[in-house]
C-alpha cells in the first residue's frame, strides 16, 4: 500500500513544463450533458507552429491547424474529418497544472456543442 | 544578511510553497516550545499571545545549521521555556512562520544566532590545483577537503535586473532581458512569475537540471576520473543528485530512441585551461532556473568550466533551445570554493514543509 501510495505520488507530481500546448489530451465534446463523444489530441510545438493529430489510430485526423493566442491562452484548433469540418476554440486554464484542461465550444458541420480536454 | 539570503535562497529552492515576503515584516515574542536543530534549516517554535489574548504557535527559521555552529552557536543557548522576542519576515500567504533577521533572549538581551565576521573572510589566493598531465583540477586535491559553494549569482539571466533572491523580477517589465524569449515562453515565463513560481518542479523535490544546478546553496563537487573517462558532479542541493560528464571521446549527441533526462546526456573535452561540456537529451520536466524560464527538449547546452585560482570557479553557459528562445544565449557567473569542508548531508523530502513543520 506505501508502494502505490508512493507510486501515486509520483506520477502526480511529474510534469511536463515546455510548451503548455505539447502532450495528449483526453476529453469530450457534445451537442448536451448527456450525448458525449469521446477525444484524444496528440499535440506537439515545433518551435514554429503546434501540430498535431485527433484521435490517435486507424481513423486519426491530421489536424490542419492550432492557433493559439498566449495574451490570453485561447486556443483554435481546425481539422478536416471524414463527416465534416471540425472548429473547436477554447481557453487554457490553469497553465502550471500538468492536468491543465481546454474548455470551450466545438463546431462540427452545422452542428455547435462544447468540449473540454484534459492534459494527461 | 549573507545568511539570511542563503537561508531564503534555500527555502525558495527547496520548497517553493513556503518563501518568505523580504517586504514585509513581523515581530514575535513569547516562550519558546521546540526547537529543531535539523539539516537544512534550524527552527524555533515559539507560543506568541496576540492583543486578545490568544495564543498562536509560530516556526520561525533561524539557518542552516552547519553554518550556525561554524558561528559557534549550539542549540542548547536556548531551552524550552525561555522567552524570546524575534523579528523576521513572515511566510508569504497565511502561514505562521517566519525567517528571523533578529532573535533576543529577553532574559538577558543577549542577540543569538548572529553571524561570525570571520566567516567573511575570504580565503587567501593561491593557482589552480593540476594534474600531473598539466590541465586544471577542478576537484579536491587529495589530502585536503573542500567543495563549491555559493554562485555570484541567483538566477540565469542573459542581462543583470534587479530580481529577489528568490528569482521573482522586481519589475516583470524586465521579462525580454532575462532571456530572449519567443512570445509563448515569454507568456509561460510571466506567468510562473506572477503567481510567485509556486509550480517549481524543484519545491516538489525534482532535480535541478541545466544552469540551475550550479546555483543551488548546498554547494556540488567535481569528482575527476580520468581514468574512467569521466567527471561526475554530485549535487549537495537539489536532493544529493549526481550527474555524469563523459570525457572519453565519445561523440556528442543522443538518438531519438534515447530516454530524456533531468541532466541530460553531457559530453566534455578539455581545451587549455577550460571543460567545455555540450549537452542534450533534456526532458520537460524541471525549471533550468529559480526564475521559471521554459525549455524544451530541444535544448542545448554548451558549457564551459575554468578555475583561474584555488578559490573561484568561472561557469559560463550558451543555451540553444530554438522551440523557446529566438536565438542562442549566454549567461555565466563564478562559484566560490569551500575550503576545509565537505558537502552536507541534505535530502529535500525532510525539509520543514515536508516533515515536522506539518
Amino acid at each position: 500500500m506505501r508502494k502505490l501510495a508512493g507510486l501515486l505520488f509520483a506520477v502526480t507530481v511529474i510534469a511536463q513544463q515546455g510548451h503548455p500546448l505539447t502532450g495528449t489530451w483526453n476529453g469530450d465534446w457534445g451537442l448536451n450533458s448527456t450525448e458525449r463523444t469521446q477525444i484524444t489530441f496528440v499535440l506537439n510545438w515545433d518551435g514554429k507552429n503546434v501540430t498535431g493529430i485527433m484521435n490517435p489510430g486507424p481513423d486519426s485526423v491530421p489536424l490542419a491547424s492550432v492557433f493559439v493566442d498566449v495574451t490570453n491562452w485561447t486556443v483554435r484548433i481546425e481539422a478536416d474529418a471524414k463527416d465534416g469540418h471540425i472548429s473547436a476554440e477554447g481557453k487554457l486554464d490553469d497553465l502550471g497544472s500538468y492536468h491543465r484542461t481546454i474548455v470551450g465550444t466545438w463546431r462540427k458541420g452545422t452542428a455547435k456543442g462544447d468540449f473540454k480536454i484534459t492534459r494527461d | 544578511m549573507r545568511r539570511f539570503l542563503l537561508a531564503v535562497l534555500s527555502s525558495a529552492l527547496v520548497c517553493a510553497q513556503v518563501s518568505y515576503d523580504s517586504g514585509r515584516k513581523v515581530v514575535l515574542a513569547g516562550p519558546v516550545t521546540r526547537i529543531e536543530w535539523a539539516n537544512p534549516n534550524a527552527y524555533v517554535f515559539l507560543n506568541v499571545k496576540d492583543a486578545a489574548g490568544t495564543i498562536a504557535n509560530w516556526a520561525v527559521q533561524i539557518g542552516n545549521p552547519l553554518d550556525l555552529e561554524h558561528d559557534g552557536w549550539k542549540s542548547s543557548v536556548l531551552h524550552i521555556g525561555d522567552v524570546v522576542s524575534i523579528e523576521g519576515n513572515p511566510a508569504r500567504g497565511s502561514s505562521r512562520r517566519a525567517f528571523a533577521t533578529s532573535v533576543v533572549l529577553v532574559r538577558t538581551g543577549a542577540k543569538l544566532f548572529t553571524a561570525s565576521a570571520k566567516r567573511a573572510v575570504k580565503p587567501p589566493a593561491q593557482p589552480a590545483p593540476r594534474w600531473p598531465d598539466g590541465h586544471v583540477r577542478l576537484g579536491v586535491v587529495p589530502g585536503t577537503k573542500g567543495y563549491w559553494g555559493a554562485s555570484s549569482a541567483t538566477t540565469l539571466m542573459e542581462t543583470a535586473v534587479p530580481i529577489t533572491p528568490e528569482g521573482l523580477l522586481v519589475n516583470l517589465s524586465d521579462a525580454d532581458k532575462v532571456a530572449p524569449l519567443q512570445p509563448w515562453a515569454k507568456a509561460v515565463f510571466e506567468y510562473r512569475q506572477r503567481t510567485l513560481l509556486k509550480d517549481d518542479p524543484l519545491g516538489r523535490c525534482l532535480p535541478p537540471g541545466g544552469p540551475r544546478q550550479f546555483q543551488t546553496p548546498h554547494g556540488f563537487q567535481f569528482i575527476e576520473q580520468p581514468e574512467l573517462g569521466r567527471i561526475l558532479v554530485l549535487l549537495g542541493g537539489g536532493d544529493r543528485n549526481w550527474r555524469v560528464i563523459y570525457t572519453d571521446g565519445r561523440p556528442v549527441g543522443q538518438k531519438d530512441e534515447d530516454v530524456r533526462t533531468y541532466y541530460g546526456t553531457s559530453v566534455g573535452h578539455w581545451g587549455k585551461d577550460t571543460l567545455v561540456v555540450d549537452s542534450v537529451g533534456f526532458n520537460e520536466r524541471f525549471w533550468m532556473s529559480s526564475n521559471g524560464l521554459p525549455h524544451t527538449e530541444a535544448l542545448h547546452l554548451t558549457e564551459r568550466f575554468s578555475r583561474p585560482d584555488l578559490n573561484t570557479l568561472k561557469y559560463q553557459v550558451n543555451i540553444d533551445d530554438p522551440r523557446a528562445y529566438t536565438r542562442p544565449w549566454n549567461a555565466g557567473w563564478t562559484i566560490a570554493w569551500v575550503p576545509g569542508e565537505e558537502i552536507q548531508e541534505y535530502f529535500c523530502e525532510e525539509n520543514a514543509e515536508s516533515t515536522f513543520l506539518r
